[in-house]
C-alpha cells in the first residue's frame, strides 16, 4: 500500500485528516436524518390539516418529497463527492426518464 | 491452453461455463444465427401466404402467430445477441482491455438470453405461439386464448433481464477498463455507439420489465391493470411498451453506425471524417431516441398538442442521422477504397438507410401518419431501416470482424454473391411495400381480395424474399466453406486502424501480454505511420489476473427458466406450476447465494508461461 | 497485496470499496443499476398514478389507509437507512464490530418494517381492498409490493453478508460487497419516500 511507504508523520497527519473528515459527516449525517424527519411530519400535518387546501398540500409533499431524495442521495449516499461524476449521469439520466414517463402515464391517458 | 483449469475438462464444458468475452462473443452470434434463420424462414412463410390473393397455405390465428413470432424473434433473440455478440467480440478489444468489468454476469446475461429464447419457441410445440403482434397490446394481449402470449411475456422478460445486465457490464467496461491514454474522444466509433447503446438499455428495459410484470399479473393473477371494465386502462401498455419499444430501435441501429463507420474508414484507408461530430450525433440521436416514442400512437387520440410536440421531436432525428451520412460520404470522398465484401454492404447501407430515414419523416408528419398507420407503408419503412440498415450492418460487420473472432477470412467470391443477391433481394421485397400500403393494403392481414389490384406487387415481394434467401444460404455455404479449409490468416488482415488488430491471431486468451499505450484516435494506425511494428506497451510483461469458469450462470438460467413455466401454466394447471416456480426460484436465488458465498478472486496467468507462449505464436 | 487478505489499520485506504479494480467496477455498476431502477420504480408510480382513482369493485383510498401505521413504517425505514449510514462510517475506519452491529440494527430494522408491511396488507384484504378488487387494487399491491420484495432481497441479502463475513476482518473483497449494500439500502428508502407521499399521502385527500 501506498500509506507503508510514507513516513511515520505524515502517516498520523492523514488519519487525523481522515478523523476530522469522517467526524464532520457523522454530524452531517445526524443533522440530514433529523431534517428527514421533520420533513415527514410536516408532510403528515400538511396532509392531516384542514387549513390547507389539497391540490396546494400535493404539490407541498411532492416538493418535501424532492428535498428527501436531495438528502439520501447528497448526504447519505455521497452522490456530490470526487469519483462520483459517472454515478451523477447515471441517476440524473434516470430521473430524466423517470419524470417522463411519470408525467406520461399521468397526463397522456385518458 | 493458458489456462490450467480447462485443459483438464472437455471443450464443451468450457464453453458452458466460459466467462471469456470472445467466447461469449461468439455464443451469442451462434445463437443469435440460428434465431435469424428461424425468424427468416417464418417470413418467409409470411411471404408465400401473401403471395398470391386469397391464399389458403397460412390463415387466420396460425398466420397470427407465425407473423408475432416473426417480429419478436427478429428483434429480441437475433438483433439483439447479435449485436452483443459484435459488442462482446470487439468492444473490449478496441479499448485495450484484458476482459469486460464483470465476465460472470457477462456469461449470465447470455444464458438468460438463451433460455428465455428457448423458453419463446418452445411455444410452437407446446399449444400454440403467441398471436398478439410483436407489441401485444392490450387487451388483444390480455384476452388471448391458450398459453401463447405467456410464452411471449415470460420468455422476453428472462432474455430482458439478460440484455439488462449486458447493458451495465458494457457501460462500467467502457468507462473504467479502457487503456492508458484511450479517452473517451479517441475511442473508435463501434465502442461509442456501443457505449450509447448500452445506456439506452439500461434505461429503456426497465420500463419493459415492468410492462410484462403488468401483463404477467393481468393474464396470470387476474390483475386489472388493462380490463377497461374494472378500471383498467389499456393505453398505459401502450405508453410503457413504447417508452421502451422506441429507444430499442435506436438500440438496435447505433451499433450499426458504429459498424459502418469502422469498416468505411478502413477500406476508405482514411480518417473517419468529422470524428467528433460523429460522436456528438451518436449521443444526441440516443438521447432525441427517449423523447419521441409517441409517434408510435398519433392516431391513438392523444390531441393536437402531443401530436405535435412527438412529430418535432422525431423530424428532429433526421439532423444528427443527417450528418452522419454525409460524414460516411465524406470518409470516402478522395480515399483509396477497396471493395471487399464487407464494403460493399457498409456502401450499400447508406443509400438504403437513406430511403427508409425519408419514410420515417414522412411518417412523422402526424396528419399524414393517419393515411399510413398500421398499412404496409409502414412495414417497408420499418424493414428499411431494420434490415436495410441494421442487417446489412451485421453483415458487413460479420465479414469485417470474422478474421478477429475465428481466426478465418469469409471467402470474398461468395460473399460478393451474398451481398448482391441479399442487397437486390431486400429492395425487390420491401420497395413494392410502400405502394401496397399507400393503395391500402393493411398490415398483419393474411390475405386481400384479388379486386383491390394488390396482387401484382405482393408477388413481386415475394420473388424479393426468395432472392434474400438464397444470399442467406450462401452465407450459410461460405461459413461452411470458410470452416472446411480452416485457412488461418493474420491478426492484420485488412491493414487496420484500431487496436483489435494490434494483436496475434488467434487473439490470445488474456488479449493484450502487455496492455498498449494508446497516442491518439486510430490507435495503430498512428503506430504504422510512426514506423512502429507493434503497439507501444504501456507497462512491462507481468502476471495478468484473469477471472474464473463458472457453470453458476447457466444453471442459474436454467432455475429461472423452470419458474418461467410455471408462472405460464399457473393459471391452467395450478399446484403443479406452483412448485415449478418454488424450484425455479430457489434454483435461482439459490445460485446467488453461492455466488456471494464462495470467494472467487480469480487466477493469475504467470509471466514465465506468457513470454513462453508468446514467442510460441507468430504476431 | 492480496484483495483477501485482512486489512489492517496500517494499510487501511481511504475507499476499501473503491480500491481494486473490482472494487471500482462494482461501484460504478451498482450505481448505473441504481439509475435503471429508477426508471423501473417510475413506470410502476406512473401506472398507479394514471389508476389510482379506478377503485372497481374495492373500497377507495382515502376509507383504507391507516396514516399512522405508514408513518411508523416510514420513520423504520428512515432510523435504518441512518444505521447503514452510521455502519459506512464505521467501515471507513475498520472498525468491524461497530460496521457489523449497525448493519445487523439495519436488518431487524428493514425485517420490522416488512412485518409491519403485511399486517397492514392482510388488514387491507379483510376490507375488501385485494389484488384483484380493481386496477386500483393491482397497482397498488404491484407498486408496494415491489418495494416491499426489495426490502425482503436487501434483508437477505446482508443476513448473507453478515453470516458468510462473521469472524472475517474487512478485506479488499468484502468492503465493496458492505458499501454496496448501504447504497441500495438508501435507494430503497428513497423508493419509500416517494411511496409515502404519493401513495398514502396523496391516497388520503384524493
Amino acid at each position: 500500500m501506498a500509506s507503508n511507504e510514507q513516513p511515520n508523520s505524515v502517516h498520523h497527519h492523514s488519519s487525523l485528516q481522515k478523523k476530522i473528515k469522517l467526524k464532520q459527516e457523522r454530524r452531517q449525517h445526524n443533522v440530514s436524518f433529523v431534517m428527514m424527519i421533520l420533513l415527514t411530519i410536516v408532510a403528515f400535518a400538511a396532509i392531516a390539516s384542514d387549513a390547507i387546501s389539497n391540490s396546494v398540500a400535493i404539490l407541498f409533499i411532492i416538493v418535501l418529497a424532492g428535498v428527501q431524495v436531495f438528502f439520501q442521495l447528497y448526504i447519505w449516499m455521497h452522490l456530490g463527492h470526487k469519483g462520483h461524476e459517472f454515478p451523477m449521469w447515471g441517476i440524473a439520466s434516470g430521473l430524466l426518464i423517470a419524470l417522463i414517463t411519470v408525467g406520461t402515464l399521468v397526463g397522456l391517458i385518458w | 491452453m493458458s489456462n490450467a483449469h480447462a485443459a483438464n475438462k472437455s471443450v464443451l464444458w468450457d464453453w458452458l461455463t466460459t466467462v471469456d468475452h470472445k467466447k461469449i462473443g461468439i455464443l451469442y452470434l451462434v445463437s443469435g444465427g440460428f434465431f435469424f434463420l428461424v425468424g427468416g424462414l417464418e417470413a418467409v412463410l409470411i411471404r408465400i401466404q401473401l403471395m398470391n390473393p386469397e391464399m389458403t397455405f397460412l390463415t387466420g390465428n396460425l398466420y397470427n402467430q407465425v407473423l408475432t413470432m416473426h417480429g419478436t424473434t427478429m428483434i429480441f433473440l437475433a438483433a439483439m445477441p447479435i449485436i452483443f455478440g459484435f459488442m462482446n467480440a470487439v468492444v473490449p478489444l478496441q479499448i485495450g482491455a484484458r476482459d469486460v468489468a464483470f465476465p460472470f454476469v457477462n456469461s449470465l446475461g447470455f444464458w438468460l438470453f438463451f433460455f428465455g429464447g428457448v423458453l419463446l419457441n418452445l411455444s410452437w410445440f407446446l399449444g400454440g405461439a403467441p398471436d398478439a403482434g410483436w407489441t401485444a397490446y392490450a387487451p388483444l394481449s390480455t384476452t388471448s386464448t391458450g398459453h401463447g402470449v405467456d410464452f411471449y411475456v415470460l420468455g422476453l422478460q428472462i432474455a430482458g433481464a439478460g440484455t439488462l445486465m449486458g447493458g451495465i457490464n458494457f457501460l462500467v467496461t467502457i468507462i473504467n477498463m479502457r487503456a492508458p491514454g484511450m479517452t473517451f474522444m479517441r475511442m473508435p466509433l463501434f465502442t461509442w455507439t456501443a457505449f450509447v447503446t448500452s445506456g439506452l438499455i439500461l434505461f429503456a428495459f426497465p420500463a419493459l420489465t415492468i410492462g410484462f410484470f403488468l401483463l404477467m399479473f393481468d393474464r396470470v393473477f387476474e390483475a386489472n391493470f388493462f380490463d377497461a371494465n374494472m378500471g383498467g386502462n389499456a393505453i398505459i401498455w401502450e405508453h410503457i411498451f413504447w417508452i421502451f419499444g422506441h429507444p430499442e430501435v435506436y438500440i438496435l441501429i447505433l451499433p450499426a453506425f458504429g459498424i459502418i463507420s469502422e469498416v468505411v474508414a478502413t477500406f476508405s484507408r482514411k480518417r473517419l471524417f468529422g470524428y467528433s461530430a460523429m460522436v456528438f450525433a451518436t449521443v444526441l440521436i440516443g438521447f432525441l431516441g427517449f423523447m419521441v416514442w409517441a409517434h408510435h400512437m398519433f392516431t391513438v387520440g392523444l390531441g393536437p398538442v402531443a401530436n405535435s410536440i412527438f412529430a418535432v421531436a422525431t423530424m428532429a432525428i433526421a439532423i444528427p442521422t443527417g450528418v452522419k451520412i454525409f460524414n460516411w460520404v465524406f470518409t470516402m470522398w478522395g480515399g483509396k477504397i477497396r471493395f471487399t465484401t464487407a464494403n460493399l454492404f457498409s456502401v450499400g447501407f447508406i443509400p438504403t438507410f437513406v430511403m427508409g430515414g425519408v419514410t420515417g419523416v414522412m411518417l412523422a408528419a402526424a396528419p399524414a401518419d393517419y393515411q399510413y398507420h398500421d398499412s404496409y407503408f409502414v412495414v417497408a419503412h420499418f424493414h428499411y431501416v431494420i434490415v436495410g440498415g441494421l442487417i446489412l450492418g451485421l453483415f458487413s460487420g460479420l465479414y469485417y470482424w470474422y478474421p478477429r473472432m475465428f481466426g478465418l477470412m469469409l471467402n470474398e467470391a461468395l460473399g460478393k454473391w451474398n451481398f448482391w443477391t441479399f442487397f437486390i433481394g431486400f429492395h425487390l421485397t420491401f420497395f413494392p411495400q410502400h405502394f401496397l400500403g399507400l393503395m391500402g393494403m393493411p398490415r398483419r392481414y393474411f390475405t386481400y381480395p384479388e379486386e383491390f389490384g394488390l396482387g401484382s406487387l405482393n408477388f413481386i415481394s415475394t420473388i424479393g424474399a426468395v432472392f434474400m434467401t438464397v444470399g442467406t444460404i450462401i452465407f450459410i455455404i461460405n461459413v461452411v466453406v470458410t470452416h472446411a479449409k480452416g485457412k488461418k490468416v493474420s491478426g492484420d488482415p485488412w491493414d487496420g486502424r484500431t487496436l483489435e488488430w494490434a494483436i496475434p491471431n488467434p487473439t490470445p486468451h488474456y488479449n493484450f501480454l502487455q496492455t498498449p499505450l494508446v497516442r491518439g484516435l486510430d490507435a495503430l494506425w498512428i503506430e504504422k505511420m510512426a514506423g512502429n511494428k507493434k503497439m507501444t506497451p504501456a507497462e512491462p510483461v507481468g502476471d495478468i489476473h484473469m477471472p474464473n469458469n463458472s457453470i453458476l450462470p447457466l444453471i442459474m438460467s436454467l432455475g429461472f427458466f423452470i419458474a418461467g413455466f410455471g408462472f405460464i401454466y399457473y393459471s391452467s394447471a395450478g399446484a403443479p406450476a406452483l412448485i415449478a416456480i418454488i424450484v425455479g426460484l430457489g434454483i435461482g436465488l439459490a445460485c446467488m447465494f453461492l455466488r456471494s458465498w464462495i470467494d472467487d478472486h480469480g487466477h493469475h496467468l504467470h509471466k514465465e508461461d506468457l513470454l513462453k507462449e508468446d514467442k510460441g505464436v507468430d504476431a | 497485496m492480496d484483495v483477501g487478505e485482512r486489512l489492517t489499520d496500517q494499510n487501511f485506504p481511504e475507499s476499501p470499496e473503491k480500491a481494486t479494480l473490482e472494487g471500482k467496477n462494482k461501484f460504478l455498476g451498482f450505481w448505473l443499476f441504481l439509475g435503471g431502477e429508477t426508471v423501473l420504480f417510475a413506470t410502476l408510480f406512473g401506472t398507479y398514478l394514471g389508476l389510482r382513482n379506478s377503485f372497481g369493485k374495492g373500497p377507495e383510498a382515502s376509507e383504507i389507509f391507516q396514516l399512522p401505521m405508514v408513518f411508523a413504517a416510514t420513520i423504520i425505514l428512515l432510523t435504518s437507512s441512518l444505521t447503514s449510514v452510521y455502519a459506512v462510517l464505521a467501515l471507513k475506519e475498520n472498525r468491524v464490530k461497530q460496521m457489523r452491529r449497525w448493519f445487523f440494527i439495519t436488518l431487524l430494522l428493514g425485517l420490522s418494517f416488512l412485518g409491519l408491511e403485511i399486517y397492514e396488507f392482510v388488514e387491507y384484504v379483510h376490507e375488501g381492498h385485494t389484488f384483484t378488487s380493481g386496477a386500483f387494487g393491482s397497482a397498488f399491491y404491484t407498486l408496494v409490493g415491489f418495494h416491499g420484495g426489495h426490502v425482503l432481497f436487501g434483508c437477505l441479502w446482508i443476513t448473507a453478508l453478515l453470516v458468510r463475513n462473521s469472524g472475517r476482518g474487512l478485506t479488499l473483497y468484502n468492503a465493496p460487497k458492505y458499501y454496496l449494500f448501504a447504497l441500495y439500502w438508501h435507494f430503497v428508502d428513497v423508493v419509500w419516500v416517494f411511496i409515502f407521499t404519493v401513495v398514502y399521502l396523496m391516497g388520503k385527500v384524493g
